[in-house]
C-alpha cells in the first residue's frame, strides 16, 4: 500500500478501461441467493482484495468469473472481451464461455484447497500449466514425437526455474500427491508462475498456512504484481490482505457493500456492520 | 503347434483390442462398454470389401473385392467416422455410470439392430468367406499362411505399441493423465476435457478397428454369436490384471489373461460358462484386492504413497483405481526425451 | 383404436413388472448408492427358483410366488454380504464394474446347473378378459393386480414404519443416520433383502408373462429395468413406477407399430435418449441440480 502503486491519481487522464468489469452479477442455488446486483471493476497490473464474511457470496463470484458456474444475471468482462452475458435477443438467460477458454483467455483461479495432478511428478505438473497447447496435438505425438520432445525443452529449462524459484526444484520428480500441503501451495504458485495469466484469482490461498509459508506466499503475489499480472486474492486473513493488496472490495450477503482502500474500510459503518464488530485495526 | 500359433494370434489380435480400450478406460478413465462395437463394425466392414458381392438369399452391404490390406484401412477409417459419432455425442457431457451405461445401450441396440436387419450384414447368418487373403500370392501352405499372419498381428501388435508408448512420454499423455487426475483442475489451466478424451477415444477406436479387421482373417468368418457386448469383459479383466494406463502391462495381461482362460477351461465341463464365470470372478478379486493391477510398475521416486494418494482423490474424480503408468516409466521416458 | 388399447393394455401388464423389477432397483440404489448390474440376476434366481419349486408345488401360482421372492431375497441378502459391502467407500464406477463381475458369475452359475435351453412353466395363462378396453389374460391380470397391491405395501412400509424413516434416512445420508442411532447396516441388509424378493417376484412374473426362459431372462430385462429408473428419476421410487409406466408403453407401442423384433432395439434407445436429454427423469421440476458431470 505504502509503495506507491496506489490507484491512479485523481487528476491524471481518462483512466484505463479495467481489466475486469462485473456488472449486476446474480446467482442463486435451489432457493438460496448467493450473489446479487454485484458490481465492481478491477484494474490491471493491480493487488485487489475480495473480502467478507461467511456466506457473503465471494467464492461464488470466483466460480462465476472464472467460467466455473453460470449466473443468473448480469455481465462479466474481462480485457474488452464479454465472457459472460445476457444471450442474444435480450433472453433472460445467461451465456458464459466454458471455464477452459476464459482460461486460455487468461485468467487462472485456484480453489480453496489445492488440486495439484497427484500422479503426475512436481515438474510434469509446472510444465502442463505451462499452457503449450501446440505439443500437444495427438497426431504430431504420434508422427513426430521426437520434434515435439526437442521443442519442449525449452519450456524444460523454464520450468526448472520456476521450481527453483519457488524450492520446489529438489521435488521436481516426485509424485506431486505426496508433497505435503505448504509444497502444494507452493506448487500451485509455481503453476501460476509457469501459465502466466493477466489475472490470477487466489481463493484463500493461506488456508491452514503458517505465518513463514504465508510471507512467502505474500511475497510471491507482490512479485506477480510487479511482473505485470493483476491478481484478485479471497481471503479471511485481513492483516495479510492490507499487506498486499492494493484495493479492497468488500462484499456481505451477495452484495458488494464498499470498494476502495483498507484503511478507508473502517471508517465505513456497513463494513464494520459485517464484521460484527471484529477487530480491523491491525498493523 | 499350430494350436499355439491360433492361441497367439488371437491373443495379439485381442491385445491390440486392448491397448485401444485402455486408452479410454485407463488414459482417459471413461468405462466404455460398447468399445467391442467398433471391433465388430471392423471385422463386418473388412468382409464387405473383400468378399465381393452377395449370393443370394445372403444379403449385405456393399460387396467389393478389394486387396485386403486396403480393406482394413477402409475398413479402419469407417470405424472411426463411426466412433466420431458416438463419442460426440457421449463424450460430451455423461460421466462414470451414466457413460457405461449408455454406451451399453447403444451397442445393445446395434447388436440387436444388426442382428434382426438382414440387408446390412446378414442378420444372424453373418459374414464368411475371408480365407487366407493372398495366400496364393505369397505362396505359402494353410500351415505357413496363418503362423505368417501370426508374424503379421504381432508385428501390427508391435506397432501399436509403439504408439501408444509415443502418447504416454508425451505433453498429450500428460495432459490425458491430469484430466483423470482432476477434470476441473485441467479445466482451470485451459484445456479443454472433451477435445482431450475425443481424440484418445478415437486413437482407441481406430485400434479396435484395426483388430476387427484382423480378426475378420482369423474367424474367415464374422456373425453376432461372435461379438456379444459381454465379450469386451475379458478384455477388461485382462487390462485389470495388467494395470490400466500401462501398455506393457496391458499387452502382458491379455496374454496372461487370455492364455490361461483358454488352457484352465479346456479341461473344465461347461467349459464356455466356466470361463465366464472366471472372468467375473477375476474382476472382482482384482478389483476388491488388486485395483492398480499385478504387472503395474510401481512408483520409484515416490513412496507407495503416490497410491494412497491416488486414492484420496477419488472423492473428486470418482477415479480411484490407484493405477497408472507411473513416475518410473516416465522418467525411464524422461533420461532419454529430457523430461515429460 | 381398439387395437391401441390393447396393446396399451399389453404396455401395462409389462409396465406392472417393469415397475417392481425398476423400484427393487431403486431401492439398491438409494441405500447402498450402487446401480446393481447383477439386478437383472436376481430377477432370473427368482424365476428358476419357481420353475424347481414346481415340482414340488406344481399349480400352485402361489407357493410359486413365493419361493421365487424368498430365493430373490436370500439371493438380494447375499449379493449385499457378499459383495456390495465389500466394496463401500470405493467409487460408484468401481462397484458397478464389480456387480458386472457379480452378473457374470451368477447367469453363468445359473447356466450351469439349469442348462443354456429354455424352461417353460406349466401354469396356465388363463383365458382372456375383457377389461374395459383392455384385454388381458388371467395372468396379465395377476400380474397388475400383485404389482399394484405390493406397490401400496411398499408406501405403507416407507412412510410409515420405522424401517421406511431408516431406509429414507440411509439414502439421504448414511453416516448421518447411523450417527443418530439408526443401525444402518442392519437395515441396508433387510433393504437388500425387500430389494430381491421383490426381483425374485418380478422375475418369477415375467418368465410366466413370455411362458418361456433362460439364464439371461433378467439381464435382458435390466437395461429396461434401468430405462425405467432413469426416467423416473433415480433414487425416487414413487416417480419410478410412474416411469415404469411410460417405458413399458412406449416400448409396447413402439414395437407394435412397427414390427416386434425391433421393441429392445427402441428400448435401448429410450434409454440413451434419456440419459443425454434426460437424467434427472422426466418428473423433474427445472429446480433440481444435475445429476452428472
Amino acid at each position: 500500500m505504502a509503495d506507491g502503486r496506489a490507484a491512479a491519481p485523481a487528476t491524471a487522464g481518462p483512466q484505463p478501461a479495467p481489466l475486469l468489469a462485473i456488472e449486476n452479477l446474480a446467482k442463486s442455488f435451489g432457493g438460496v441467493t448467493a450473489v446479487r446486483g454485484c458490481t465492481f471493476t478491477v484494474a490491471e497490473g493491480t493487488v485487489v482484495g475480495l473480502i467478507g464474511p461467511n456466506g457473503a457470496g465471494k467464492s461464488t463470484v470466483v466460480d462465476l468469473v472464472s467460467g466455473f458456474g453460470r449466473p443468473d444475471a448480469g455481465r462479466i468482462s474481462f480485457a474488452g472481451r464479454e465472457i459472460a452475458g445476457p444471450a442474444r435477443w435480450g433472453s433472460r438467460r445467461v451465456k458464459t464461455m466454458r471455464p477452459d477458454r476464459i482460461a486460455r483467455l487468461g485468467i487462472i483461479r485456484t480453489f480453496q484447497n489445492p488440486r495439484e495432478w497427484p500422479q503426475l511428478t512436481v515438474l510434469q505438473n509446472v510444465l502442463l500449466a505451462r499452457c503449450a497447447f501446440g505439443h500437444e496435438s495427438l497426431w504430431r505425438t504420434l508422427t513426430r514425437a521426437r520434434r515435439i520432445r526437442r521443442e519442449e525443452a525449452e519450456d524444460l529449462a523454464v520450468a526448472r526455474q520456476i521450481l527453483d524459484r519457488y524450492q520446489l526444484g529438489d521435488l521436481a520428480d516426485v509424485r506431486a500427491g505426496t508433497l505435503s500441503g505448504g509444497q502444494k501451495r507452493l506448487l500451485e504458485f509455481a503453476r501460476i508462475a509457469a501459465a502466466g495469466p493477466r489475472l490470477v484469482i487466489l481463493d484463500e490461498p493461506m488456508g491452514g498456512v503458517n505465518p513463514v509459508l504465508g510471507g512467502r506466499i505474500g511475497d510471491a503475489i507482490r512479485q506477480f504484481a510487479a511482473d505485470g499480472h493483476t491478481v484478485i486474492v479471497v481471503e479471511h486473513n485481513l492483516p495479510f490482505i492490507e499487506r498486499i493488496c492494493d484495493e479492497v472490495i468488500v462484499m456481505d450477503v451477495g452484495e458488494v457493500i464498499a470498494q476502495g482502500s483498507f484503511d478507508g474500510l473502517r471508517g465505513n459503518p456497513r463494513v464494520v456492520d459485517a464484521y460484527l464488530g471484529m477487530d480491523l485495526s491491525h498493523g | 503347434m499350430m494350436y499355439w500359433v491360433s492361441v497367439v494370434t488371437e491373443a495379439g489380435i485381442f491385445a491390440i483390442l486392448a491397448l485401444g480400450l485402455d486408452m479410454v478406460w485407463g488414459w482417459c478413465g471413461d468405462f466404455d462398454l460398447a468399445f467391442y462395437g467398433y471391433l465388430a463394425l471392423g471385422s463386418y466392414m473388412t468382409m464387405v470389401l473383400t468378399i465381393g458381392k452377395p449370393v443370394p438369399p445372403t444379403q449385405y452391404i456393399l460387396g467389393l473385392s478389394l486387396p485386403y490390406p486396403l480393406a482394413v484401412v477402409l475398413a479402419d477409417i469407417a470405424v472411426v467416422a463411426f466412433a466420431a459419432i458416438i463419442g460426440a455425442v457421449t463424450l460430451r457431457n455423461l460421466r462414470e455410470i451414466y457413460f457405461a451405461v449408455t454406451t451399453l445401450s447403444a451397442v445393445s441396440a446395434l447388436y440387436l439392430f444388426v442382428q434382426v436387419y438382414t440387408p446390412l450384414f446378414d442378420g444372424y447368418n453373418g459374414l464368411f468367406g475371408l480365407v487366407n487373403p493372398g495366400q496364393a500370392a505369397l505362396n505359402l501352405t494353410y500351415n505357413g499362411y496363418r503362423t505368417f499372419f501370426m508374424a503379421v498381428v504381432l508385428g501390427l501388435l508391435g506397432l501399436a505399441y509403439l504408439l501408444v508408448q509415443r502418447v504416454s512420454g508425451s505433453p498429450f499423455g500428460r495432459m490425458l493423465r491430469a484430466v483423470r487426475d482432476d477434470e476441473q483442475a485441467a479445466r482451470a489451466y485451459g484445456r479443454g476435457i472433451f477435445f482431450a478424451k475425443y481424440r484418445a477415444y478415437l486413437f482407441g477406436a481406430a485400434l479396435a478397428g484395426l483388430a476387427g479387421g484382423l480378426l475378420a482373417v482369423f474367424i474367415s468368418a464374422f456373425n453376432t454369436s461372435a461379438w456379444a457386448p459381454q465379450e469386451l469383459l475379458l478384455i477388461y479383466a485382462a487390462i485389470l490384471v495388467g494395470g490400466r494406463g500401462n501398455p506393457r502391462g496391458v499387452i502382458i495381461g491379455v496374454f496372461v489373461v487370455y492364455v490361461a482362460f483358454v488352457e484352465l477351461t479346456r479341461f473344465l465341463p461347461f467349459g464356455d460358462a466356466m470361463r465366464q464365470i472366471l472372468i467375473g470372478l477375476l474382476i472382482i478379486l482384482m478389483l476388491r484386492f488388486r485395483p492398480e493391477g499385478i504387472f503395474a510398475e510401481r512408483p520409484g521416486g515416490a513412496r507407495a504413497g503416490g497410491a494412497r494418494a491416488g486414492g484420496a482423490r477419488a472423492g473428486r474424480t470418482g477415479n480411484q483405481v490407484g493405477e497408472v503408468a507411473d513416475p518410473a516409466a516416465a522418467r525411464a521416458a524422461g533420461t532419454k526425451a529430457a523430461g515429460t | 383404436m381398439s387395437t391401441f388399447l390393447i396393446n396399451v393394455g399389453i404396455g401395462l401388464a409389462t409396465a406392472a413388472i417393469l415397475a417392481l423389477s425398476a423400484v427393487a432397483f431403486t431401492l439398491e440404489y438409494a441405500v447402498s448408492r450402487v446401480a446393481n448390474f447383477a439386478h437383472g440376476e436376481l430377477l432370473t434366481i427368482g424365476a428358476y427358483a419357481a420353475y424347481s419349486g414346481q415340482a414340488i408345488f406344481h399349480q400352485n401360482i402361489a407357493a410359486a410366488a413365493l419361493i421365487a421372492a424368498a430365493a430373490g431375497a436370500l439371493a438380494g441378502l447375499g449379493l449385499n454380504a457378499g459383495l456390495i459391502e465389500q466394496f463401500r467407500g470405493r467409487s460408484a464406477i468401481t462397484v458397478f464394474i464389480a456387480t458386472l463381475g457379480a452378473s457374470l458369475v451368477l447367469q453363468n452359475s445359473l447356466l450351469i446347473i439349469y442348462g443354456a435351453a429354455n424352461v417353460t412353466y406349466t401354469f396356465s395363462q388363463g383365458s382372456l378378459h375383457h377389461v374395459g378396453p383392455f384385454l388381458w389374460t388371467t395372468s396379465d391380470l395377476r400380474v397388475i393386480g400383485s404389482a399394484l397391491l405390493i406397490a401400496g405395501l411398499l408406501y405403507a412400509l416407507l412412510q410409515r414404519t420405522r424401517f421406511g424413516k431408516a431406509v429414507r434416512a440411509i439414502s439421504e445420508d448414511r453416516a448421518l443416520a447411523q450417527v443418530s442411532g439408526i443401525p444402518a447396516r442392519r437395515v441396508v441388509m433387510q433393504a437388500w433383502g425387500l430389494a430381491g424378493a421383490l426381483a425374485g417376484f418380478a422375475g418369477f412374473a415375467l418368465a410366466e408373462t413370455i411362458g418361456t426362459f433362460g439364464p439371461s431372462l433378467g439381464f435382458s430385462f435390466l437395461l429396461l429395468t434401468i430405462t425405467a429408473s432413469v426416467a423416473g428419476g433415480i433414487g425416487r421410487p414413487y416417480a419410478t413406477l410412474g416411469g415404469a409406466v411410460v417405458v413399458g408403453l412406449a416400448v409396447e407401442l413402439a414395437g407394435a407399430y412397427t414390427s416386434s423384433a425391433y421393441q429392445n432395439v427402441y428400448g435401448f434407445g429410450l434409454l440413451v435418449v434419456l440419459m443425454l436429454a434426460l437424467p434427472n427423469g422426466i418428473f423433474v421440476r427445472r429446480s433440481a441440480v444435475a445429476v452428472r458431470a
